[in-house]
């Protein structure tokens, strides 16, 4: 497993995947934390796009706009676990790797865990930069950060990282799914957006099964990235996305151990 | 279809004391209708360079993939270096491949490229310059594999294979995409292997490649083994046949006369005479010939080449089916 995770590395160090993860990891959040502090107002109408300096000003406000698009990070994370894991298939690269590393489990799992720190990078690095330019933006609107750097703030910032990357690697186990069954990132890639960003929020958002919030993982992971929120609780999202990732995991496993290569 | 070993012509070899590397018994796989390959039996002898060769979709991919665990058998069984292949990973980290084609991270160096499988394998990555001034790749080693050409790639991929320092190499049509000296080059390291007690298993499609790289064969045709033995013992079992050209074409029909009389057919091609004969008759013509005062301008030994030994035994399988 130690080999296939180091491996992985060299992989993930190429130009390409650095501009591509760092870039669109970075593009959401920075643009949420922007248009956070640009549209946020002294006086009304507030709405979910418009809130008020004094939300802003509190211990968690540094992350409003960070949290709001922390789903998207995954998304990110969704793409880079599914192209990471089908174009072994469609380079043909992955007979030899499996001749240098015939254990089949131990070569996914070291893969796996790489790109998890992979996403857990991308996820440090653009909250990090969204937060230092919410610290620059914030005195030009008159946003006082004092409440930010208390250890309360410190505290918000902190769990909305981790929420970030657990939610992050949640949409890893489903990308790396669609990646091994699908086997090519031309096809793995949108179908995984497609039901992520538009089947989930149809099923849910027409009515066709209100309740699904609760249960589809798409919107598990939002609720997980926002630490709960009106779908699921935190500890119900965690719980259940532990289930789902556990039960594909085993699965997706079983059939690479058992499909020609 | 018959996995029926009597099929099977088999020259012997010198006895080795060195177990096989690579055996196989009644070895099967099958996609659904297509039986790729059709109960192979395999006994390559320790230290040989192995050639084997077959037409394009004959079954050699797919039996080498697997011999590397790449692929499940639908039935049979076979041993690499001992160990079943349902366990590869007791054996592969004795065993470098080349398999299909030489595929790698184009946007990464060829060094690095060694390095992904150096890295996956556990294996010592200070290896990774000698196997890149094997190949001739030290040059380019730092530039990225999109810029190499399809030979570079070849060599690329056969530096891969020598990473873990094997016991048993394996090279999937090694020579495609190499000019003449990276022919010549790919036959030098495969010599090389053997000649430091590795064996080499090359399979290819090439006949006259295999011919003049390797000193055992094993011929597949439709996913089956029909001949596994000594090359030279395949090419001293094929018919020999004498060429002989009179000085004077006039003569040709006098010349086929007397190899009749000498119960010998003979066909007359252009301005040569091609006897179907053993080679201890050359000299019985050359005399014949004198003696009716006939001068022949040439005579020479006809052998069979690999690629005529390969149509000859194939036909005869068709023929017996």
């Amino acid at each position: 497993m130690w080999g296939s995770f180091t491996s992985e590395w060299i992989k993930l160090r190429r130009r390409s995947m650095i501009l591509w993860g760092f870039g669109a990891g970075l593009f959401f959040p920075l643009l949420a934390t922007i248009l956070t502090i640009e549209r946020a107002s002294r006086y009304g109408p507030f709405d979910r796009g418009h809130l008020p300096i004094a939300a802003l000003e509190q211990a968690n406000g540094l992350v409003h706009g960070v949290t709001d698009v922390s789903s998207l990070i995954g998304v990110v994370s969704l793409c880079v676990f599914a192209a990471a894991f089908s174009i072994e298939y469609s380079q043909g690269t992955l007979r030899n790797l499996l001749v240098r590393e015939p254990r089949r489990t131990q070569f996914l799992a070291g893969k796996f865990a790489a790109l998890v720190v992979f996403v857990l990078v991308i996820v440090i690095v653009s909250i990090g930069i969204s937060v230092a330019v919410a610290f620059i933006l914030a005195p030009g609107k008159g946003i006082s950060t004092s409440a930010w750097t208390s250890g309360p703030g410190l505290n918000a910032l902190f769990q909305s990282v981790f929420h970030a990357w657990l939610a992050a690697a949640f949409y890893g186990v489903f990308g790396a799914a669609f990646g091994i069954i699908l086997r090519s990132p031309a096809v793995a890639i949108p179908v995984a957006v497609l039901y992520f960003l538009v089947i989930e929020a149809i099923i849910v958002e027409a009515g066709i099964w209100s309740g699904g919030g609760n249960w589809l993982p798409d919107h598990l992971m939002r609720a997980l990235a926002h630490g709960g929120n009106s779908d699921a609780t935190y500890y119900h999202a965690l719980v259940m996305l532990s289930i789902y990732s556990v039960v594909i995991a085993v699965a997706v496993a079983a059939l690479f151990r058992r499909r020609d290569a | 279809m018959s996995t029926d070993n009597s099929t099977v012509r088999s020259a012997s070899g010198p006895p080795d004391a060195a177990p096989s590397p690579i055996v196989a018994s009644k070895l099967s796989k099958r996609y659904r209708e297509v039986l790729a390959v059709d109960g192979v039996d395999i006994d390559l002898p320790a230290g040989v360079v192995g050639g084997f060769v077959g037409p394009n979709g004959a079954g050699k991919t797919t039996t080498i993939q697997l011999l590397l665990g790449l692929v499940r058998p639908t039935g049979g069984s076979a041993t690499v270096l001992g160990e079943p292949i349902q366990h590869p990973e007791r054996y592969l980290r004795r065993v470098g491949a080349l398999i299909e084609a030489p595929y790698f991270y184009p946007a990464l160096s060829g060094r690095r490229n060694l390095q992904v499988l150096a890295r996956l394998g556990r294996l010592d990555d200070s290896r990774i310059d000698g196997v890149l001034a094997l190949v001739e790749l030290s040059a380019r080693a730092d530039d990225r594999v999109k810029t190499y050409s399809l030979g570079m790639k070849q060599r690329l991929g056969v530096a891969a294979a020598l990473l873990p320092d094997p016991d048993l190499v394996i090279l999937d049509e090694p020579t495609n995409g190499l000019d003449p000296a990276g022919i010549r080059e790919m036959r030098s390291v495969m010599r090389g292997l053997a000649d430091r007690g590795i064996t080499v298993l090359v399979s290819s499609h090439l006949l006259a490649e295999i011919e003049a790289i390797c000193d055992h064969l094993m011929m597949i045709d439709h996913g089956r083994i029909v001949f596994q033995g000594p090359i030279a013992g395949l090419l001293d079992a094929q018919q020999t046949g004498i060429i002989a050209r009179p000085e004077h074409g006039a003569d040709l029909k006098r010349l086929a006369k007397l190899c009749a009389d000498a119960g010998k057919s003979a066909r007359v091609e252009g301005d040569t005479l091609h006897v179907n004969a053993e080679e201890s008759f050359a000299a019985e013509l050359n005399r014949q010939a004198f003696a009716a005062g006939i001068t022949l301008s040439g005579l020479e030994v006809s052998r069979a080449t690999l690629e005529e030994a390969f149509f000859a035994i194939t036909e005869n399988e068709e023929a017996e089916a």
